[in-house]
């Protein structure tokens, strides 16, 4: 097998001034983007690639795109990218999901800051706020549409966002941020990078914002809800061990506070902990690019559930090797292996553990056939063997720890191919099959007993739960169009997802009570759903400074739930709480010293659940939100901000009311 | 074509051709963007200053135009990532005595074989704006920028200059 393509001398006569400093074993996401005149990812098929000839849906919303947008949080950015559904439950509080599918506490979009899942297992969701992330910090984000468990494992379903920071090896970053809004918004953030010689450079990062929640007009209950506030802070580490490898040292931590709404549907003062600790070994050798990296995740998040104080401390344990490689010209690989423990207590009731180890294999082959055609297929296998400790409630059904002694056996895959018949044109088909596990909370690590009018009702998880397997099917072009300085793009996707996860419903006994145990509600696989959609986007620069895009997604959600179950029921009523469509216009204008960019998103209506997880309507809605900024001498900028600007309050969930916010914002950059 | 649109056809072409090297120019400043930043991923690669010998034939038109554009794109020194790339042209006939060059820019029209056999010898980089340049096996690298920034690596070429590209702008190009 030859690996080393131009094996031998290194090139003696065009050793100029100096030598480079050192092979870079981490991507340059800069130079390589200045270089091909796009944004390069990894987020496809985990080998890098320019942006559009990934063999996925994706979108990356750059650095630039981050600054203009005036958002001061995460989940207000990501839902300008077409197709994207935000139910914004609070002022920090979020639920995103791609194409469909949202809901509390969504499971199906795998976030991830450099690789390093940001996604909470315990209930299976993201919890923005807690993303130990300042957005000044931020190079780009890289939003997947479609499953991606090939690359990234469980839970990339329905789509993965990989957010990229700043690399200190390659970029020179730093900045203050302070800002100040209505609504008591009062925030600061700072990010460094630091070189120390040639071989140490490091990012630190870190910043405290709090704000008061939302007014309540909708009935929620006081103690439900609770004015947000962060603090978290970043490091990362590079030091180039030798020429041709280096090793990367993160860490973070956060704290933070938010009124979010819990997968009953119900609102939670929620408070979290969170810490990592990952380290990266890369080096390029003669067999290939190898990395070695290995993170642990602690987790630790204080719900308020059906009333009762749910404290889960989760603990995530990753270990991944991989090798990148190619074989002649055409032909590029990837092979990786992971190892995943996962253990979380059981709460409210306390005296359970549960705990999972993941073994997985993955494999990638992109094969480029000619010039314009280039296929990609991705497969992995995860097997998960899940285990119980610990006691069980008084009352419940007599089972034992065994009964967790189980495991799951899937296999996921990305099929694609890029044909790009000319430099304007890109047509891309893909397959994907994408496995959503059940959560921990879902198999067994929530139990409780509610009071349901005189009776008294247990909720316990389900180990016998199916994942959900999502399978989607897509069609895309795109075209840029040089002599409008634009570019258009349509994409078709049929979406299939069986085994659909039901919630615990009161309204349906999933195990009947007997002498000795009370009537238990839990978790059950509900029947499939079909999806299918259509995408349009296009975007481009007007000379005089002027930049815009527009995109717009329309889907057609359609439940098939199995003979006695109930989707509304079951709290997973996708096609009525899927809006149809969904789409944002953006319009910018900027010069040496002012910009202004104005955006519109608008959502059609849906129903949603309310606090006592009953359906009901929502009007479709446009909200609007922009910023002008002026930029000064000595790096010092100053903008006006503002989200939600159409109304004082507008109603875009089934819960608060989203406030009309501005902010006033003044950066100092280096 | 009637005579009333006749005028407006003649100044249109006119334009066209006024146009042209600006054109050509703006051009070969993209292309030699893309060959200067594609150099800084070589293992152990320029840095700083490089010096590009704009290789050109000077009985063909179309390679003096081009060569022309290249070195006024060039000017006094044209910053292309981390490198600051100086210009100086260099006859096809004369590659194989040429000095002081860190790469040569092969420009369309020159016989690429000859050249390119010569920085071999000579172990030079070569880079040309036709892709066949670097197809045939005689150049190094063929880049160009539009429609879209097209770079194809020879690998035997390569290899006949010891040229060893960094591993991730291996996987995002083309190899012949």
């Amino acid at each position: 097998m030859k690996t080393t393509l131009f094996a031998g001398a290194s090139v003696g006569l065009i050793i100029l001034a100096s030598a480079t400093a050192a092979s870079a074993q981490s991507i340059d996401y800069g130079a390589m983007e200045q270089l091909f005149n796009e944004p390069v990812t990894t987020s496809a098929t985990g080998s890098p690639q320019r942006s559009t000839e990934a063999p996925v849906a994706m979108e990356i919303i750059s650095a630039a795109d981050i600054k203009r947008s005036g958002a001061t949080d995460l989940p207000t950015i990501i839902s300008r990218v077409a197709g994207l559904d935000v139910l914004n439950a609070g002022a920090a509080g979020a639920d995103v999901s791609v194409r469909g599918y949202v809901m509390s506490m969504s499971p199906r979009l795998l976030v991830l800051i450099n690789g390093r899942q940001v996604y909470l297992d315990h209930y299976g969701y993201t919890a923005w706020a807690t993303l130990p992330v300042q957005l000044e910090e931020i190079r780009q984000i890289e939003v997947v549409k479609g499953p991606n468990s090939a690359l990234f494992g469980f839970n990339a379903v329905g789509g993965v966002v990989n957010i990229i920071t700043f690399n200190p090896k390659f970029d020179n970053v730093g900045s203050v941020t302070v800002r100040a809004g209505v609504g008591g918004h009062q925030e600061i953030s700072a990010v460094k990078t630091v070189k120390l010689g040639d071989k140490f450079s490091a990012r630190l990062s870190a910043g405290a914002v709090q704000m008061d929640e939302w007014k309540n007009t909708a009935g929620i209950a006081n103690n439900l809800l609770t004015d947000p506030a962060r603090v978290s802070a970043n490091l990362d580490t590079l030091t180039q061990l030798n020429d041709k490898t280096e090793l990367r040292i993160e860490g973070s931590w956060s704290n933070v506070q938010i009124s979010e709404v819990v997968s009953n549907n119900s609102y939670s003062p929620t408070k979290y902990v969170t810490s990592s600790v990952k380290g990266a070994l890369a080096s390029e050798t003669k067999f290939g690019t190898l990395e070695l990296s290995a993170y642990r995740n602690m987790l630790s998040a204080k719900h308020l559930v059906v009333g009762q104080a749910a404290k889960f401390d989760n603990e995530i344990t990753v270990v991944s090797a991989q090798n990148l490689f190619k074989i002649g010209a055409k032909h590029t690989f990837r092979v990786g292996a992971e190892y995943r423990h996962n253990e979380v207590n059981t709460a409210p009731i306390a005296g359970g553990q549960l705990s999972y180890d993941v073994y997985a294999a993955s494999g990638m082959w992109t094969w480029a056939v000619t010039d314009k055609l280039s296929t990609t297929a991705a497969v992995r296998f995860d097997k998960l063997e899940l285990e119980r400790s610990g006691t069980f409630p008084a009352g419940y059904p007599v089972v034992t720890n065994a009964y967790w002694d189980r495991s799951i056996e899937e296999a996921s895959y990305n099929l694609g191919l890029v044909y790009r018949p000319t430099g304007f044109d890109s047509i891309r088909a893909t397959v994907a099959k994408g496995v959503q596990v059940p959560t921990l909370v879902d198999l067994g690590a929530v139990q409780l007993k509610v009071v349901q009018g005189p009776f008294t009702i247990g909720v316990i998880g389900n180990p016998t739960l199916q994942p959900s397997i999502v399978t989607n099917f897509e069609i895309g072009y795109d075209r840029a169009l040089p002599a409008l300085n634009a570019k258009i793009g349509a994409s078709v996707f049929v979406q299939k997802t069986e085994d659909v996860k039901g919630q615990p419903s009161t309204t349906q006994l999933d195990i009947a009570p007997t002498a000795t145990s009370l009537p238990i509600i839990s978790y059950r696989n509900i029947g499939d759903s079909k999806m299918k959609g259509v995408e349009l986007t296009a975007s481009g620069k007007v000379e005089g400074g002027y930049h815009w895009s527009a995109d717009y997604t329309w889907t057609d959600v359609e439940d098939q739930p199995l003979a006695g179950y109930s989707p509304a029921g079951r709290s997973a009523a996708f096609e009525r709480t899927t809006p149809a469509y969904r789409g944002n216009v953006a319009l910018g204008w900027e010069n040496a010293q002012w910009a202004a960019d104005g955006y519109v998103r608008f959502v059609g209506g849906f129903d949603a659940y309310n606090s006592a997880s009953v359906l009901v309507a929502v009007d479709g809605y446009a909200s609007v939100g922009g910023r002008v900024a002026r930029q000064f001498e000595q790096g010092f900028t100053v903008a006006l901000s503002g989200q939600n600007l159409i109304e004082a309050r507008q109603r875009q969930t089934a819960g608060l009311e989203a406030e009309r916010r501005a902010y006033l914002t003044l950066t100092k950059s280096w | 074509m009637s005579n009333k649109t006749k005028p407006g056809a003649l100044a249109l072409c006119a334009l066209a051709l006024a146009a042209a090297p600006l054109s050509a120019h703006a051009d070969a400043a993209k292309d030699l963007q893309v060959a200067g930043r594609a150099l800084t991923f070589l293992e152990n690669g320029p840095t700083g200053k490089a010096t590009l010998g704009v290789v050109f034939d000077p009985s063909k038109p179309a390679s003096v135009a081009e060569k022309n554009a290249v070195m006024a794109a060039i000017g006094g020194g044209m910053s292309a990532g981390s490198l600051t790339i100086a210009g100086k042209a260099v006859e096809a006939g004369d590659v194989g005595s040429v000095s002081g060059v860190q790469a040569l820019y092969i420009t369309t029209g020159v016989n690429a074989g000859p050249v390119g056999a010569a920085a071999k010898g000579k172990k030079l980089i070569t880079i040309g704006s036709d892709v066949s340049c670097a197809t045939s096996g005689a150049c190094v690298m063929s880049v160009s920028a539009d429609p879209k920034v097209e770079i194809v690596v020879s690998r035997s070429a390569a290899a006949a200059v010891g040229a060893v590209f960094k591993a991730a702008f291996r996987m995002m190009i083309r190899e012949v």
